[in-house]
């Protein structure tokens, strides 16, 4: 049986097919993918939701990681890679030649399954992001690393050394630093793609709140195959399946009373 | 539901196991065993070149003779010693301990003064009441009755037993230097009534009875001393020294019809007065000995362009010295002293090497021909020593200090181990090749470093695959070119290439960066669908016709270039007008050769290190807004580093013991000089060179040995700290 997030916004219900322009923060439109000549995504459309947690879910292979890095572009570093639609962020195509591709990841941060600190101290690694923006400001910066640890919920534990290297963190605190480098240079969107599946079920937890508390300032996008927890973290959901967007809606909704047939399949666990 | 659960493994597979484990640690122990032994081998071929001397008395001899003595000596097998006196008597003594008996023998002429030649001539020349003079020596004849060695002794006469005329007055001679040169002689004599006479002896062949006869040209010595304690004439027959006193009286005798004094000069250290002089083996050195104990070498120095008598260095025996005996090849010597005791000395060594008490006061002193042996003369008779001295050249100061050497104007470290003459004096400092050893590394780091890690960095992180998987073998393979073929085209190829070239080569050295950088430039403002052309990745190949175009251009402008900028002739003009010496084989030529061999370590270790960056970290960098440059030079690199830093390191450990290159384009001149347009001497390549003619267990033999010692510490040294610091980057960059 799965439990529902049943507290604060999911009440007021949004319309998501026709989200106004203030409420949205992103939106998809008609995304084709193909690596190669296999079509990875087919014409998927949505709008996501400003200030929300968002989830895809969906089993593996179907396309949901896929569709989450081309909101920052990160399909790109794929050669083979083609993309055809839109990905409208304030009004403006991501895809657009005239898109400066760091200048859009700085807005649309990232955070990967692994835990992947850089081979630096805990203080420079929430730093990096601000250092490549060429910000030297001790101060500045010192600033920058407690609000961002503080914001990852690691600030207790690492504040005495903060000076030692990433790689003495756990699996779990690791996983937050990455999360407080995210949002150090103050990203619109956060994506997440299935930030827990490497850890164990306390740091699991804990990130799990950390998203709920991300939301009141950024708007999150996560890919998680634990449905367990797309229920528990996210506002609205969308279920993909073979690259299609089968079905997108808020959470309870989908996982109550699914519309399609596929989706009831999958959420009670007869197929992924 | 009942199982029966087995934790036995079979018998098969514990011996599988166990067969695994011991032949993996069996093969592990036998690598570290042998590289053990090579360092012990080097160290056992080494060590006995700091060994010390000794002394050890064998044989006294009691002398029963009124006259004195004039030479003593022992011939090459320690086995006859023999004495001449003043009075013209020569006597052989047995050293062995077998009894032998033998004549003796006399110069049958009344005999007023004598003297004796440097060692290695081996000749005493009496001078008579007649105002003429014999020249002797004793003869030891070898047979092998009953397959013994058997040596007999004999009186030889080597210019005739007809006496030589030396004062057409026939007055007797008081005092007489002799000294022979071949089909030369030289005879300084001073006659009773105080003149000077010098005679110089042309041998000329009869043609009917093919004996020798010496045709003698006179000479009157000009400004002789009042008085006069020694005369010594050297091998070479250009120089007479006679010394009064504390003053050395030098003249200019190549010339019998010019002699000339050119200075006379005080040589006593300060506060102390002379006791004895002598000629060091090879004649440019006098050694002069001190009542304070203090013993001076000094020879001719250039200075100013004029040779002037100047004191090297200094020895102290520590009591007064009574006589000098030199050895017959090297540059050795004995001195006896006021206290009893016989120190040996080593000139280029620069340092005493033993010193033996003895219970006589010795006043004779006379090494055997290999400096195996060492006689005496005391009150108490003749008294053999043996001596046990096979390396006293080679000391930590003469491998690793400047060095005075005779004829040089100045301290300096040279390599120049052998000659053509035997008594020349050795030069084996290792720093001129040590030098050139860094040297060659440096130049080939210098220029395969930036390429093949640059290389590197493009192949792993920014080349398409399919184009890294033919970039990469292709590299990889280069290594296995043998590195004879490469130093071959250096040396006979490359070399008078850039030589003629020479502009032209540095053009492209200056270009080709600066083309790349422009072509780069260029490409990234080519509109897109001229980019579009090339897939991802393989830009790189646009660089193809420039490096070709550059590489054509620069040899093509090279002699205009060289008619313009340096007067026609690029070598010319570095000599003449910069001073710059060009060698053929040059450091540039060894930098290009050597470092196109080392480019294939560099690049194939720092790739795998860079391209086995974790690909979530490059990720992480670009997903927080850095652009590919950024995460290259700020996470790629960084974690990179330790496999990065091992790739250079292993290329300068290879660059360090790289032969065949240095061999054959280095043009081997132990010189010391950074100049890229000169070449060098490394440790391998001297080894290399110098091996096959060194005689086994010589000093030379065994400074090699030291040679391939000090490059093993090289290159154990670089790779003990390359592995040092990259364990340390790994501990704090590794990422895994």
């Amino acid at each position: 049986m799965i439990s529902l997030n049943t507290e604060n916004s999911r009440d007021t219900k949004l319309d998501l097919a026709n989200l106004t322009a203030e409420q949205t923060a992103l939106e998809v439109k008609n995304l084709d993918l193909y690596y190669g000549s296999k079509q990875a995504l087919f014409d998927v459309s949505m709008k996501i939701p400003k200030g929300q947690v968002t989830a895809f879910i969906g089993p593996s292979g179907c396309g949901k990681s896929t569709l989450l890095r081309c909101i920052n572009r990160m399909n790109d570093l794929v050669d083979i890679c083609k993309i055809s639609g839109e990905i409208m962020l304030h009004g403006q195509n991501i895809y657009d030649k005239s898109v400066d591709v760091a200048a859009l990841r700085r807005n649309v941060g990232m955070v990967f399954q692994r835990p992947n600190p850089f081979p630096k101290s805990i203080y420079e690694n929430v730093v990096y992001g601000l250092r490549l923006q060429g910000i030297k400001d001790r101060r500045v910066l010192d600033e920058a690393v407690e609000r961002s640890l503080r914001g990852a919920a690691l600030w207790e534990e690492v504040k005495d050394r903060l000076h030692e290297n990433a790689f003495g963190l756990s699996g779990g605190q690791q996983q937050r630093l990455v999360i407080a480098r995210a949002i150090a240079i103050e990203p619109e969107v956060l994506l997440l793609d299935e930030p827990t599946s490497a850890l164990d079920p306390i740091s699991t937890l804990t990130i799990e709140e950390l998203i709920n508390d991300l939301k009141s300032r950024y708007t999150v996008v996560i890919v998680t195959h634990n449905m367990q927890q797309a229920a528990r973290v996210s506002d609205q959901t969308a279920f993909m399946y073979m690259g299609d967007m089968v079905e997108y809606a808020d959470t309870n909704t989908l996982f109550t009373t699914p519309a399609k047939k596929q989706t009831e399949d999958y959420i009670t666990g007869r197929y992924g | 539901m009942t199982q029966s659960v087995s934790f036995n493994s079979s018998a098969q597979r514990q011996i599988k196991d166990r067969l695994t484990r011991y032949s993996v640690s069996a093969g592990g122990i036998v690598v570290l065993l042998a590289l053990i032994l090579i360092f012990f081998y080097l160290l056992y071929v080494v060590a006995p070149i700091f060994y010390g001397a000794s002394l050890e008395k064998s044989k006294t001899i009691p002398l029963n003779d009124s006259h004195t003595t004039v030479a003593i000596g022992v011939e090459e097998q320690n086995e006859i010693a023999y004495r001449f006196n003043s009075d013209g008597r020569l006597r052989f003594f047995n050293l062995t301990d077998t009894p032998r008996e033998f004549t003796d023998y006399q110069v049958d002429a009344e005999i007023t003064a004598a003297d004796r030649t440097v060692p290695n001539q081996g000749l005493v020349a009496y001078g008579t009441r007649e105002g003429t003079a014999y020249v002797v020596a004793p003869k030891f004849g070898v047979s092998y009755p009953n397959d013994k060695r058997l040596i007999t002794p004999s009186l030889d006469y080597p210019m005739g037993e007809q006496a030589l005329s030396i004062d057409a007055q026939g007055q007797p001679i008081v005092q007489l230097a002799f000294e022979r040169e071949e089909e030369s002689a030289v005879v300084a004599a001073i006659t009773e009534d105080g003149r000077g006479m010098l005679v110089r002896l042309e041998a000329e062949e009869d043609m009917f009875s093919e004996s020798l006869e010496w045709l003698p040209e006179l000479a009157e010595i000009p400004s002789l001393p009042k008085s006069v304690d020694q005369m010594l004439v050297t091998p070479d027959l250009r120089r007479l020294y006679i010394r009064s006193g504390n003053q050395l009286a030098n003249y200019n005798i190549s010339n019998i019809d010019d002699v000339r004094l050119n200075s006379v000069d005080f040589i006593n250290s300060k506060d102390a007065n002379v006791t004895d002089l002598a000629l060091l083996t090879g004649a440019s050195s006098l050694i002069v000995a001190n009542d304070n104990g203090s013993i001076t070498q000094w020879f001719d120095v250039a200075k100013d362009g004029v040779r002037k008598l100047t004191q090297i260095r200094e020895f102290n025996a520590g009591t007064k010295i009574n006589e000098i005996g030199v050895e017959y090849f090297r540059k050795g010597f004995a001195v006896s002293g006021e206290d009893g005791s016989i120190t040996l000395f080593h000139t280029t060594g620069g340092g005493r090497l033993v010193r033996e008490m003895t219970d006589s006061k010795a006043f004779g002193l006379a090494f055997s021909p290999r400096a195996s042996g060492l006689l005496t003369e005391s009150e108490k008779g003749l008294e053999f020593y043996h001596v046990d001295n096979e390396h006293p050249e080679v000391t930590w100061r003469a491998l690793w200090s400047k060095i005075w050497y005779e004829g040089y104007p100045e301290p300096q470290y040279v390599w120049q181990s052998t000659s053509a003459s035997d008594d020349f004096e050795p030069k084996l400092s290792l720093v001129p090749i040590s030098f050139g050893t860094i040297k060659a590394a440096f130049y080939a780091m210098l220029f395969a470093a930036p390429i093949a890690l640059a290389g590197a960095i493009y192949t792993a992180y920014f080349m398409s695959a399919p184009l890294r998987k033919v970039v990469k073998p292709t590299v990889e393979i280069m290594e296995a070119l043998p590195t004879v073929i490469l130093g071959f085209l250096a040396g006979l190829w490359l070399a008078p290439l850039i030589e003629d070239n020479l502009p032209g080569v540095i053009a492209i050295m200056v270009l080709l960066p600066v083309g790349f950088l422009a072509t780069a430039f260029a490409w990234s403002k080519m509109p897109k669908k001229v980019r579009q052309l090339l897939p991802d990745g393989w830009d790189a190949i646009v660089l193809i016709p420039v490096v070709l175009f550059i590489g054509w251009g620069c040899i093509q402008i090279s002699p205009a270039l060289e008619q313009w900028m340096f007067d026609g002739d690029a070598r010319l003009y570095l000599t003449n007008e910069l001073g710059i010496s060009f060698d053929q084989r040059n450091s540039m030529v060894v930098g290009l050769a050597m470092g196109f061999a080392v480019i294939p370590t560099i690049f194939s270790i720092a790739e795998d290190a860079i391209f086995s960056v974790p690909k979530h970290l490059s990720n992480g960098s670009l997903a927080l807004g850095a652009t590919p440059w950024q995460t290259l030079t700020k996470v790629v690199i960084l974690t990179a580093s330790p496999g990065i830093f091992s790739a250079v390191m292993m290329g300068l450990g290879r660059a360090v013991g790289e032969t065949m290159i240095v061999l054959m384009a280095t043009g081997n001149t132990p010189v010391m000089d950074w100049s890229i347009f000169q070449g060098m001497r490394t440790l391998s390549a001297n080894i290399a060179v110098e091996m096959p003619e060194s005689e086994v267990g010589s000093s030379h033999y065994r400074v090699l040995f030291l040679a391939a010692f000090v490059l093993f510490v090289f290159t154990f040294a670089f790779n003990t700290i390359a592995e040092f610091v990259r364990q340390r980057l790994r501990d704090k960059y590794s990422s895994l």
